[in-house]
Order: C-alpha cells, then structure tokens, then sequence
C-alpha cells in the first residue's frame, strides 16, 4: 500500500508567554499540544475547529514557517524537519504550497501579477522567458485572462481575483499538496462558489492534495473525503467526512454541527446550545480538554485525558464515552445521535 | 419619485398596523476622491412593532450604509442623504443633532460587528451602561447601576455582579457581544440595529447571541434590523428579509417565502452559490459570473443585467420598479407583502443549465 501523500504524528508547539525571573517558562500556549492525521493522495482532508484550536498554527508548522517543537512530518513516506538525516525544509516547501485567507496581505503590492507568480520558480533557477510562459499558462488556468491581469497589481484586483493569483503562485511551485487556510473564508458567497468550482477543476488537473482549513461546516462537507475536528490544540474526532457529519461520536462535534445556521427556510433548528466560550489554549482544563463545556461530563473526564478510540473504520474519537472501561457511565451507543444533551436535560 | 408608489399604497393600506419604521425613496451618496459614490439608491420599506427584518447581501451592497443612516451616523460633511426616515412617526432627516442625541440609544439602539470598537477601553461595562442609562432617564447612580446588573443577568452573563467592574478587554468575544447587548437594550429601545452582531463569532457562540436576540427580541417585544451576508443568520432571526444589490432592495418578503421560492434572479443565485448542508459533493457550485458594478456611476439600467442569464433589452435600458409578486390577499397585513424589483421575475426553472464557472 502506498504511504499517505502527508502523514502528521504526534505534532507539538508551546509558545511560551511568559516567564519568570529565573527563565523558566511560567505561561505557556498550548497550541498545538500532539496532533496527528494523514491524507491520502489526491484526497481533500478538511480541518475545523473554532479560533484557538490550533488549526491556523498546524498549517504554518506543517510548512514550517513555524518551528514544531516536537513531531513527525511525512510527505510520501519521507520524513521532513530541520534536523539531520531528515530531508530539508526547502524541498518541503516546494511539495508543498500554501493559500492564505488575506488575498491582499499574501501579495507583494509592489510587485505586478506576473512577478509575483513567476518569483518562486525564478528563484528554482528558471529562466525569465520559462518563469513568465508559466505565470501566463497559469494565469489561464485559474480563470484569468493573462493579457489583461499579466501588468496589473495586486491593489487592482477584487478578492476573488487575488485569491485566484494566490492560488496560481502557489500551483507555480508544481507542489503535490495544498494547504489552503481559510482560502474562500473573506470571499463573498457567489464569489466563493467560483473559487471552490475552481479549486475541484485544479484538484483533478493537477492531481492535487488538499488540506482545507476553515470554521465553514457547510464547505468542509462539500469538499472534504476527511475531517480532522480540532478543540483547543487537539483532535477530538477524525474520519470520513459522511460518517462525521451524521454520525458524529465526540460531544464537541455534535455541538459543532449542531451550531451551524439553518440554510433552508422552515428547518430552523431547536439548536441545543453549548454553554460558554471555547476556553483559553494558555492552561487548558485537565483531564478531556472540553469537559468543562460537555453535557455529558463525569469525573473521570477531569482526571484522566481521553485517547483517540476507533468507533467506526477509519473514524476515531478521542472521548471516554467511546472507549470501553473507561469510568464513563455512560457509552457511545446509548446517546441518541439526534441528541447534544443527555435525556434527562433534554426532557 | 414612481419607485415608491406601490410600495407606500401598501403601506397606507396598513396604516392600521402599528409601524415603527419607515422609510421612503432613501438614498445616499458619499463624498470621494474619485466623485460621488452613490452608496444606496431609492431604497423602501417599512418595520411594524415586534417585527424583525433582516438586511441580507454582499459586501459593498449598500446593507450597512442603509442601517446606519437610520441613526444618521454617516460623518455629515461627506454624505448627502435624501429621502424620508421616519421612526415613530418623526422625521429623522429633518432632526436636530441635539434631538437625534436624545433619539440614539433611547429609542434606536445599534450593536456593533466588532464590541472591542463599541466600548470604550478605559472604562468598565458597569460604568459605560451606567452612564447611557443616566443620560437618558436621568435617574440616580444607585438605580442605573442596579438597571446595569439587571441588563447583564438579561443577557446571561455569568456572575453579572462581579462582571459589571470588568473592563472590555477582560471579557472573551461572545461576553462582549452580550454586554454591547445589555447596553444597547439598557434604555428599551423601540428599535434594534445589529449591524452583523455574530460574524466575527465563533461558531457555537454565534447560535448562542442568535438565540439569545431572538429570545430578548420577542420578550421585550422590539422590531429589530439585522444586517448580514449570511443566510443562515437570517433564517435563524428574521421574520421578513429584504436582499440588496448595489444599493437597491431587489426583493423583500416574509423569509421563508423569498428564501424558499427566489424570484430575483440575483436572489436565486446567491442561494444556489451557497454551499448547503449535505449537498451533493460531485455537483459543481453555480456560481453568479462577473462581479457586482462600481457605485461611482449613477446607474440607469438593472444593476444585475450583466450577469444576470435571462437579462433583455428591457433590463438594460431602465431599472425595474418594485412590484409585488403575488397579489396580497385582502386583508393580508404588511408583513405578508412581498415585492421584487425585476423584468422578468419568476422561479429558475433550471439551475445547472446556466451555470457558469466564471
């Protein structure tokens, strides 16, 4: 079986906010605190989470625009990092591109369309005249007419256009995998169905990978065959993007989809509303990180942290609920999967 | 202006109803360095007591313009506003700064996107409603006070008592944006403008502050104006929506009506480009091709026939008048009116066979 074109174990970053007088670390970010997934080729893995989960901080480390403290990054197989015997970052970089959500700050504003995109390649020791066929080719590719745009800057595009010059300097590195951070997040929905449309034609063109990041439910679902759900540095849930969405193990991700608004009339939800805000990454609940926001919470919750349990194939679930003697009263097949709360509560 | 004759034969023809709002034949145009941006054209509606509306479109359609010329927020200097506001039966155009004082956050209040902007960092949200609720009643410190805890209980903020000497920055996002809400509800404003209260929210506190507007909105039995770009929040909140592009209302109706049968083709588009739950991931989004127009010209013809599939000869040569799309039936009170401002409305009869990937 072929190895997971991207394969995370085990990933780690803490940032230190503050110390104390001696040094040592005294408040620490949790940010990403052992993350772990893979995708296969050709697939699209979403990732959710709300602010602070650590799904941003995970693309930059995987990219290694941040230094992980701790983990393994694997592209086919081979094992990237700035150590060793590891192969290097550079070549990490160019397998592997990345789509920002601000179209605007991602581009140099003084440099033309056409700079922009032939600068990487350029950089990789193409000659002038290759780099700007390709910058033109692509320009094509994503929709944009390369006579008009190819003398532009970026301050002259609408979003939706500079996310498409984003998306063509990205595909200029010829990368196996995409990590796209909230790429059609700031975009207006007509404007957003162009860029997604065109995301699936590239996907398929280019044989491409996708990492999709984004609080959007309804996008992840669409354009997922994976989902990572994240809360406050970890994965709470992982699996095939049906079997997540409709039927969902972890409490969190029940309470994530059950959150997302009506989008048809007359199915205006009777929403079961977590309590509370997502809590701060710095010092997180002991035991299960949501356990202080879960209806279903026992004492064991507090005391010991969950580990991610198979519930179904491929789908794991890091809950106590799921795996068997665990302490937890209760079990995954008890809990109508309609529900967020426990019966009591709900009656 | 003829835009507005049907719409105001209808409004008289519910007089009865008690309306809170109304407004005729709005239109603002700002001062810029490129000319005059003529942010909302000719824009008409009205808002009975109780009745929640909620503004949905794109960025740059005119949605927040609008809103906050109800307060008349838009430096003077740089905006010419024409047309007529009117809440409770006085003239908001015509109003005094000193009576449009006494009128925002009394009988109008607005919240914010953004509560870390609304509030003001150096005092505490006890203080800050406090003062409002002084301001406009004139009652006593001990009283506003107590009315300051009362509102923070109201909108479920955990031990309000010891919230009220919190400083803004003290509080997460969604505890903000409860306590932007106590103060706007402090004085019990006829009138609420939320002006998208949950789009920087995340995505379980946003259905908390919806519920919890709902909730306040029917308890205390405000109209209330909510401005949005998402669907889904105006499915959640509103009773009537009214969808606007380039500075016009092109269709307004009861929420379920025009969210389930569009006749814009605007409308239509904009709700098939939507990415639904459990849709069909091999099916290619129908996206709306081109872009909405610059508002630097005075536009004479539809301001969607250029990307509109079934535009004609008519649709560039005039804009379309509001009109309403099924007769109402006799006796059929004004929240029932449904109005679209199209050529050729009508139901899509096929989406996919114009789709378009640009």
């Amino acid at each position: 079986m072929l190895p997971p074109a991207l394969e995370v174990l085990d990933l780690k970053k803490h940032f230190v906010t503050r110390k104390t007088l001696l040094g040592k670390p005294d408040r620490v970010v949790r940010a990403v605190d052992g993350v772990s997934f893979h995708v296969a080729r050709g697939q699209t893995l979403g990732v959710v989470g709300e602010s602070g989960c650590g799904k941003s901080t995970t693309a930059r480390l995987l990219m290694h625009l941040i230094e992980p403290d701790a983990g393994r990054i694997r592209l086919h197989g081979r094992e990237y990092g700035n150590v060793g015997g590891l192969k290097p970052v550079s070549e990490l970089r160019q397998r592997m591109q990345m789509v920002f959500q601000d179209s605007y700050a991602s581009l140099n504003p003084r440099l033309t369309i056409e700079d922009s995109i032939a600068f990487g390649p350029r950089i990789q020791g193409q000659s002038r005249s290759e780099s700007r066929q390709l910058a033109r080719d692509l320009l094509d590719q994503v929709g944009l007419n390369p006579d008009s745009f190819i003398r532009r800057y970026p301050h002259e595009l609408s979003g939706g256009q500079r996310q498409r010059v984003n998306i063509a300097r990205a595909l200029a590195m010829k990368p196996e995998i995409m990590v796209l951070d909230e790429a059609v997040s700031a975009l207006d929905k007509s404007v957003q169905a162009q860029v997604l449309n065109l995301l699936s034609d590239l996907k398929r063109d280019f044989e491409l990978t996708y990492l999709f990041i984004s609080h959007d439910l309804n996008v992840v679902q669409y354009i997922s065959d994976h989902v990572v759900v994240m809360y406050l540095g970890q994965v709470v849930e992982f699996g095939p993007v049906a079997q997540i969405y409709e039927q969902p193990a972890h409490p969190y991700t029940r309470a994530l989809l059950d959150a997302v608004p009506a989008q048809t009339p007359n199915s205006r939800k009777a929403h079961t509303v977590l309590e509370g805000d997502p809590p701060n990454p710095i010092d997180p609940p002991a035991g299960c990180r949501f356990h202080p926001r879960c209806p279903f919470a026992e004492p064991i919750c507090a005391e010991r942290e969950p580990v991610p349990v198979r519930v179904r194939p491929e789908q794991e679930s890091a809950c106590h609920m799921v795996a068997p003697q665990s302490g937890h009263s209760r079990h995954l097949t008890m809990i109508p999967l309609t529900s967020t709360l426990p019966e009591e509560a709900v009656a | 202006m003829t835009a507005s004759n049907s719409q105001s034969a209808a409004a008289d023809s519910v007089e009865a109803m008690s309306s809170v709002l109304r407004v005729a034949d709005l239109s603002v145009t700002f001062k810029s360095e490129d000319g005059p941006v003529y942010a909302v054209s000719d824009v008409n509606f009205a808002l009975n007591t109780g009745e929640t509306l909620a503004l949905l479109g794109e960025s740059g359609c005119g949605k927040s313009v609008t809103l906050k010329s109800l307060m008349r927020l838009h430096p003077p200097h740089k905006t010419t506003l024409s047309g007529q506001i009117e809440i409770t039966g006085d003239d908001v155009v015509a109003m005094s700064q000193r009576r449009l004082s006494a009128l925002r956050g009394k009988r109008v209040a607005m919240i914010f996107q953004e509560p870390m902007l609304a509030f003001d960092p150096v005092f505490t949200i006890g203080q800050q409603i406090t003062e409002t609720v002084r301001r406009h009643t004139g009652c006593a410190r001990a009283r506003a006070r107590a009315r300051a805890l009362e509102m923070l209980e109201m909108v479920r903020i955990p031990s309000a008592a010891s919230r009220l000497d919190a400083y803004p920055h003290e509080m997460s996002g969604g505890m903000r944006q409860r306590a932007m809400i106590a103060l706007a509800l402090s004085c019990q404003p006829d009138l609420l403008l939320a002006d998208e209260p949950t789009t920087a929210l995340d995505a379980t506190v946003q259905i908390q502050v919806l519920k919890l507007l709902r909730e306040l909105q029917t308890e205390l039995g405000m109209s209330m104006i909510i401005v949005t770009h998402d669907v889904g929040v105006a499915i959640e909140v509103a009773d009537r929506v009214a969808v606007m592009y380039a500075g016009r209302i092109i269709e307004e109706g009861p929420v379920n009506e025009v969210l389930s049968t569009p006749q814009h083709p605007y409308t239509q588009g904009l709700l098939a480009a939507t990415v639904h739950p459990g849709m069909d991931r091999a099916a290619r989004l129908t996206a709306i091709p081109g872009a909405p127009p610059r508002l630097t010209r005075r536009l004479e013809a539809c301001a969607f026939a250029p990307r509109c599939y079934k535009a004609g000869p008519e649709c560039r040569q005039s804009i379309p008048r509001p009109s309403a799309v099924a007769p109402a039936e006799p006796g059929a009170d004004s929240s029932q009116l449904r109005m679209v401002s199209c050529y050729r409305p009508g139901l899509k009869e096929d989406p996919r066979a114009h789709e378009s990937n640009q």
